[in-house]
């Protein structure tokens, strides 16, 4: 059914950066994350966790505070600066300077009237809020020494500030400091080091919880300021503390990269005594956490090993259940490869340069033609794959997307700042690039990159959810259309797919919608009837013109461009219903690929498989095994036909970055190994193994 | 030349002998005298021992002493650290509001219009100088208190190598010590952002 050549690429050093902040806006369901670069995450909790946008970083921006009030966004961090960011232009709104020194946490009051920034210079600066911009209202009373953590009480009137060796406690009205709790040190070595207290958290019922960096865990009585209980959690530090809604439980994350539970309970059942109780102790991380969110039926969380995770409270959600399962999100959600299908050539993309590579060959004159190779066998590699070009943005800001045309003659990429395109020359023995200097200006803001099939026309997508085309020359670039669809909807497209025939151009947004654009008329041609969950790869079929698009609760269709309606292998497939194995899957799919050789197939891939739907054969059903690709090669020819199923997985590359088919049908298949990333993140802590 | 508490002897008169005549009169006569004093001063407390100074008491004195000196240095340097620093943070502030303010403005005329609002008028140029070295500088203190916090001495680091290691070992199926592909991974890593090359 399927041989393939596999050009199989382990040289693309993807590094995820760390997790360093996170919030949850409960009313939308988005987290935002914040990553040690400067880029900001939105991942939507109620599709599936999908990671809808991404805000690209900067040098020099390092982000210590996250902040959400209302549906705005707010980060702050060391360069001294609060930043609110436009999420439909995926980019900052504006930065202001609070002229404290570094910014070491920010923090809205609960009627999201007030924002208040701990600096460095120990003051803890009011912002009002204001509909378009915040404004500096008021210093508190200045401290000796950095404010380090924040919270308001949920009535506005006090907050509790984190400092060195102690926790001061403000009146928001006055802004005097009533209380102040001295945390003690810690004990040996550490006694004379002062004690950083991470993270702060005030109650209704004033009482305050306090992390610090001797490993406790302290509750403290807000209006007396006294001293409740200790507990001491770690060896190590207790970086980040977070509340659930309802302040019955509250979870700390440790440098061990362990998250420890509080619960609010009476020490015995009927009583109505309660204090606060350690109960749980997940160990989700390999490495420090310094992000954490409680919501009411998970613990989401993050830090150094730059993996998100999300463990569901067993107590709060149904066992043995899609809902009930752990989580752990450790790669993008969109495609960092771009393949030139043509010119066999790779383009990485890093947040501040671009790797062009070119692959190896086995053995050119081959005397065994591929089929009668056993599968898995490796070939020979004549010529190694060579790095092209390393192509290094220009200015502070990171790269948001980047495109190579399918001939390998263009390369573009865009960052918030600007879009550049250059013009490749590669032979066997010579390489150019030149810059492609006059740009159309109406090429800005741009979200997404596609090149057309046949090389001629760059897509880029941009503000309002429209869609610049230009056209390529030799060597420069003009302005051809802008092309806009009537939803009304301004969410920024992720997603462009032009057909290879070139007369239909795809496009998605996050607001779910796909529209597609008859290219040869420059308008808008049909809209894909709306489905409640985001599309994450979308493709046109280069024979039968249909648009196959997979959404991120795994849900596959196809829409029929001539008839602008579902075809009816599409209505089949949604009258049986996917096998549950296959919407079990947690990591989404990320690119579409049709083999020219065989029309009823379909290539996608995740990361932790390759499959290969066979629109000729049956559909499987909820009891059918799915993963039967060993057992097939088992049984003889005649039964195997019997047995096979359309979805054909394999699962022998992992983790899987990108999957692409090139003209001559080899596969290109990048991965990018889990324990490749964990080799170069920063040390963890020393634990002492019994018998180790 | 101490003088003897007690009537010489001839013992102690050997020495003067040694000496001669003339000295030893002279210092005879010295000596006579000065045990005379003496005799005077032990009259009054002759048959006290010498006053008793405990051990106890001097070593407390000298520790007050010394105890006091060193409070007084310290005050004193604390005094002139807190001038400094007051004298820094003046400097600071000033730089920071000529940073922001600084404008080059030649003006052929300015005159005011209202309270706070001015009108310039002939040729101008404006231009800001943006000042981020302070900032940076600022920046780069608060990430390097991060970096020693949580990577700095005491913090009792481990490497990834040794992680990983230790997890092949004691997971159900035991396999060897991970044996990077490259090697700088895996390098005793203690910083946030930087890989080290070392180990």
């Amino acid at each position: 059914m399927g041989e393939f050549k596999v050009h199989r690429v382990r040289f693309f050093d993807y590094m995820p950066s760390a997790i360093r902040s996170m919030a949850f806006n409960s009313h939308t369901e988005r987290l935002a994350v914040a990553r040690a670069d400067g880029a900001v995450e939105i991942f939507n909790f109620a599709d599936n966790y999908f990671q809808e946008k991404v805000i690209a970083g900067r040098d020099g921006r390092s982000i210590e505070a996250l902040c959400w009030v209302g549906c705005r966004l707010f980060s702050a961090g060391l360069d001294g600066e609060i930043t609110e960011y436009d999420l439909e232009n995926l980019r900052p709104r504006y930065s202001i300077e609070a002229y404290g020194g570094p910014i070491w946490t920010i923090s809205g009051n609960s009627e999201g009237t007030l924002l208040a920034a701990g600096c460095e210079d120990g003051t803890v600066k009011m912002f009002e809020v204001l509909e378009d911009r915040i404004q500096f209202q008021r210093n508190l009373s200045r401290q000796k020494g950095r404010i380090i953590s924040l919270s308001w009480h949920p009535s506005g009137a006090q907050i509790a500030a984190g400092m060195m060796d102690m926790i001061r406690i403000f009146d928001s009205e006055t802004g005097h400091a009533t209380h102040r709790l001295l945390v003690d040190r810690g004990v040996g070595a550490s006694k004379s080091r002062e004690v950083v207290v991470w993270s702060v958290a005030c109650l209704n019922d004033h009482t305050i919880i306090s992390g610090d960096s001797a490993g406790k865990v302290q509750i403290w009585d807000g209006l007396t300021g006294t001293l409740i209980r200790t507990h001491l959690v770690t060896k190590w530090d207790v970086l980040v503390l977070a509340v659930s809604q309802d302040e019955s439980s509250v979870i700390a994350g440790t440098s061990e990269g362990t998250i420890v539970q509080f619960q609010f309970i009476s020490s015995t059942v009927g009583q109505q005594d309660k204090l606060w109780v350690r109960t749980r102790t997940f160990k989700n991380h390999s490495h420090d956490v310094r992000a954490l969110v409680h919501t009411d039926s998970a613990v989401i969380s993050g830090g150094m090993d730059t993996q998100l995770v999300v463990r569901p409270l067993l107590d709060k959600v149904e066992k043995n259940t899609q809902e009930s399962a752990l989580r752990k999100i450790a790669f993008p959600h969109r495609n960092l490869v771009s393949c030139a299908k043509k010119a066999g050539l790779l383009l990485f993309q890093f947040p501040d340069h671009l790797e062009l590579w070119r692959l190896g060959e086995s053995d050119r004159n081959e005397t065994f033609p591929v089929k009668t190779r056993t599968p898995g066998e490796s070939l020979p590699v004549k010529r190694k794959p060579e790095k092209l070009i390393q192509l290094k943005t220009k200015g502070e800001d990171h790269i948001c997307c980047s495109a190579l045309s399918p001939c390998g003659s263009w390369l573009s990429y865009a960052t918030v700042a600007a879009v550049r395109l250059y013009r490749l020359q590669i032979s066997s023995n010579n390489i150019s690039i030149q810059k492609v200097s006059k740009l159309p200006r109406e090429l800005k803001s741009v979200h997404q990159l596609c090149f057309s099939s046949d090389s001629c026309r760059l897509f880029a997508s941009s503000s309002f959810s429209s869609v610049v085309v230009v056209a390529l020359d030799q060597t420069d670039c003009k302005y051809l259309h802008t092309l806009k669809h009537k939803s009304g909807s301004r969410q920024p497209i992720h997603i462009l797919s032009p057909s290879e025939d070139g007369q239909w151009l795809a496009t998605a947004n996050t607001d779910c919608e796909i529209h597609v654009f008859n290219l040869r008329k420059m308008k808008l041609h049909c809209s894909v009837p709306a489905y409640s969950s985001c599309p994450t790869a979308v493709s046109i079929h280069p024979t039968t013109g249909n648009l196959v698009s997979v959404h991120a609760d795994q849900q596959i269709f196809e829409f029929s461009l001539k008839q602008k309606e579902y075809s009816e292998w599409s209505r089949q497939l949604q009258r049986q219903g996917l096998h549950p194995l296959w919407l079990q899957r947690d990591t989404p799919v990320t690119s579409i690929a049709f083999n020219p050789n065989n029309p009823a197939h379909i290539m996608l891939h995740d990361v932790f498989m390759f499959c290969i739907i066979d629109q000729s054969l049956p559909l499987p059903e909820a009891k059918t095994k799915f993963y039967n690709q060993m057992i097939l090669r088992s049984l003889p020819e005649p039964q195997r036909l019997r047995e096979s199923h359309a979805f054909k997985t394999c699962k022998n590359f992992q983790h899987l970055l990108s999957v692409n088919l090139l003209e001559d049908l080899s596969l290109v298949v990048v991965e990018r190994p889990l324990v490749d990333i964990v080799a170069q993140l920063p040390a963890p802590v020393r634990q002492k193994k019994f018998a180790t | 030349m101490m003088s003897l508490p007690w009537d010489p002897t001839e013992r102690d008169n050997m020495a003067n002998k040694q000496r001669g005549e003339g000295t030893s009169v002279e210092k005879k006569a010295e000596n006579k005298k000065g045990a005379d004093d003496f005799n005077l001063a032990l009259d009054s407390s002759d048959d006290e021992a010498p006053e008793e100074v405990t051990f106890e008491d001097s070593k407390a004195r000298a520790v007050e002493s010394l105890k006091l000196a060193l409070d007084t240095a310290r005050r004193e340097k604390e005094l002139l650290k807190e001038k400094r620093r007051k004298r820094q943070e003046f400097f600071q502030e000033q730089k920071v509001c000529l940073t922001f303010f600084s404008c080059i403005i030649n003006i052929s005329f300015l005159y005011k219009l209202g309270a706070n609002f001015y009108a310039i008028t002939g040729s101008y140029t404006v231009s800001t100088v943006t000042d981020r070295g302070q900032s940076d500088y600022q920046r780069q203190a608060a990430e390097d208190f991060i970096q020693s916090r949580l990577y700095g001495p005491g913090s009792c680091r481990s490497s990834n190598n040794e992680m990983l290691s230790l997890q092949n070992k004691t997971r159900a199926d035991k396999s060897a010590a991970v044996q990077f592909v490259k090697k700088d991974w895996g390098a005793f890593k203690n910083t946030i952002n930087e890989p080290q090359t070392m180990l």
